[in-house]
């Protein structure tokens, strides 16, 4: 392969720092991650599937070892420059203080807005674009915290769109997504991946969806990791323990 | 909508012109006609014009700083007042004073108010820092305000104990003091009050993005770029400055920090925080302006304590936003 790595993992243990101790879930972890995958992260609950995305982009620290973004390490890079590089969809509820749907998109642009966080007529059209894409257009201007659990889903989608970065991190995005939907938000990763060649890593339950649509499948299970290509999953062991022996 | 929000700052810096004029004219025992305002009306310029211009700056101030607190702690019911931060810097500068009169620091005029200013705002800053400690243990926004109360009680039984140790001279400045008042601010005292509360909402300016980050709550707005440590901490610096600086001046100021964001909210439906910045200043002026008319005018020759009309606004709001249950 010709392409170059724009996440790598070396020997990184990854957790929570306390004030007296590290705690660390995941360790020994050496991984890589190209443009254009499209990964499936699977694992039963617990395991550290959010940790391992949240320290991705910044928001837990990196215990041991490292992790380097388009071979820069993590802790080198600014704020600002990581956030034109990875966006992430959580699995918290945010809302409250007139938070539109369209203000929470529109939040994906400020990486590129100046101090004053002044939008642009390009900065608007991307927003546009995003809202369009995610199918929200009826409703970009309702409260956050008055959205169903599904449209909320799809606004911060949208935001992690809005924010143009050429790694996508969703932590359990299909989760509140009624059937149609998870499938249109597959199509529409696999579409992103493919097409604009960004590296998606999704965590899910939902293993026939990662099936069906993912290029790789990310198994985590007690302290071990394994990347495979989607067409190995059916004969792994792992995931078919993760699978219960009902996949 | 951008047009409707123009039309509703005209109004509300129409609001402002008629409050200031209201606090200036009817807002003492005497009414002062324009036919007695000359260049040297002792009244007029060296009691109601420092008045009103203390009712300004403390409107603005904690209005701001209601404002920050509420987006840094999440919750819209917060405030300098209901979290305990106007009761901590009252009591730092109760200490002051009984220290300053022990050091005899007060004979100079200047360092004695310097160092009441700078210990209010350490009271407050301290004060904010427990919240915010207090706060990620705690994931319940009320739970947050009983501890604020809880707080603010504590400081207030401290500076009792402290009472009885005072002597008559400082006991009497620091009970009158404590009741909260616009009148005490002299002209000469404006030259420190008025700068500083300047350039602390001049330095609000550059965290406008951040303020409109921390929405999102802390993950979100670091994925967005925000580095919301440090933007926290210079916002309650900030906040804390300006509530201090205010305390000094006026005693603590019940509810208006807690009452202005909301009301502000209601008045503008939208998340931008430089529009609530702007009209928070609008609306805490125009608003301690009124209650200062009222309290001066409401019963003829009396004056009311200001803080029975703040609370009479404030604490109001707050109830009929709990049972609404709505997050602004």
């Amino acid at each position: 392969m010709d392409k170059k790595e724009c996440i790598v993992l070396k020997d990184a243990a990854l957790g929570y720092k306390k004030p007296n101790a590290a705690i660390s879930i995941l360790k020994n972890i050496n991984l890589a991650f190209y443009p254009g995958d499209f990964v499936g992260v699977v694992g039963l609950n617990g395991v550290g599937k959010s940790t391992l995305l949240k320290s991705l982009c910044g928001l837990l620290p990196v215990l041991e070892g490292n992790i380097l973004i388009d071979q820069q390490p993590i802790n080198d890079l600014l704020l600002n420059e990581l956030a034109k590089k990875i966006a992430i969809v959580l699995t918290e509820k945010i809302g409250g203080f007139n938070l539109t749907a369209y203000d929470a998109v529109a939040a994906g642009q400020m990486p590129y807005t100046n101090s004053f966080n002044r939008l642009k007529k390009e900065n608007l059209a991307i927003i546009d674009l995003a809202i369009k894409t995610c199918g929200i257009t009826q409703h970009q201007h309702k409260l956050l915290n008055e959205l169903s659990d599904g449209l909320f889903q799809k606004t911060i989608i949208a935001k992690a769109l809005a924010q143009q970065t050429p790694i996508m991190l969703l932590d359990e995005p299909s989760a509140f997504l009624d059937y149609a939907s998870k499938h249109d938000l597959f199509i529409l990763l696999k579409k992103l991946a493919e097409e604009e060649n960004k590296c998606i890593l999704v965590s899910s339950h939902d293993l026939d969806l990662l099936l069906k649509y993912c290029s790789k499948l990310l198994l985590i299970s007690q302290n071990s990791f394994e990347l495979i290509s989607i067409s190995e999953a059916k004969n792994n062991k792992t995931f078919i323990e993760i699978g219960g022996g009902f996949i | 909508m951008e047009k409707n929000n123009t039309i509703k700052f005209l109004i509300l810096i129409c609001l402002l012109i008629v409050a200031c004029l209201l606090s200036l004219f009817f807002g003492g025992s005497e009414r002062i006609n324009l036919s007695e305002l000359s260049s040297n009306n002792f009244i007029f310029w060296h009691i109601r014009f420092p008045k009103t211009i203390t009712a300004i700056i403390a409107g603005c101030t904690l209005s701001v700083s209601g404002l920050i607190l509420q987006i840094i702690f999440r919750n819209p019911l917060a405030g300098p007042f209901v979290l305990g931060i106007s009761s901590g810097a009252s009591l730092m500068v109760a200490i002051s004073i009984l220290a300053g009169s022990a050091l005899h620091l007060f004979s100079v005029f200047f360092i004695g108010k310097a160092f009441i200013v700078l210990s209010a705002i350490t009271g407050s800053l301290l004060i904010t820092f427990l919240i915010l400690g207090i706060s990620k243990k705690v994931n319940s926004n009320v739970v947050l305000l009983l501890i604020g109360l809880m707080l603010s009680q504590i400081c207030g039984a401290v500076q009792t104990a402290l009472e009885y140790f005072s002597d008559a001279n400082s006991l009497k400045s620091f009970v009158i003091w404590g009741m909260g008042s616009l009148a005490n601010t002299t002209n000469f005292d404006l030259l420190i009050y008025l700068p500083i509360a300047l350039i602390s909402l001049l330095a609000l300016l550059f965290f406008v993005k951040p303020l409109n980050a921390l929405l999102l709550g802390e993950n979100y707005a670091q994925n967005v770029g925000i580095n919301f440590k440090s933007s926290r901490f210079y916002l309650i610096l900030i906040s804390s400055v300006l509530t201090g600086l205010t305390t000094a001046f006026c005693g603590p100021i019940a509810f208006i920090g807690t009452a202005v964001p909301i009301l502000s909210r209601m008045v503008f439906k939208s998340s931008k925080q430089h529009l609530h910045v702007t009209s928070c200043l609008l609306i805490g002026s125009i608003i301690l302006l009124l209650s200062d008319a009222i309290a001066n005018s409401a019963i003829s020759n009396i004056s009311l304590p200001i803080n029975m009309i703040t609370t009479f606004i404030g604490a109001p709001l707050v109830i009929y936003l709990m049972f609404k249950n709505k997050t602004w």
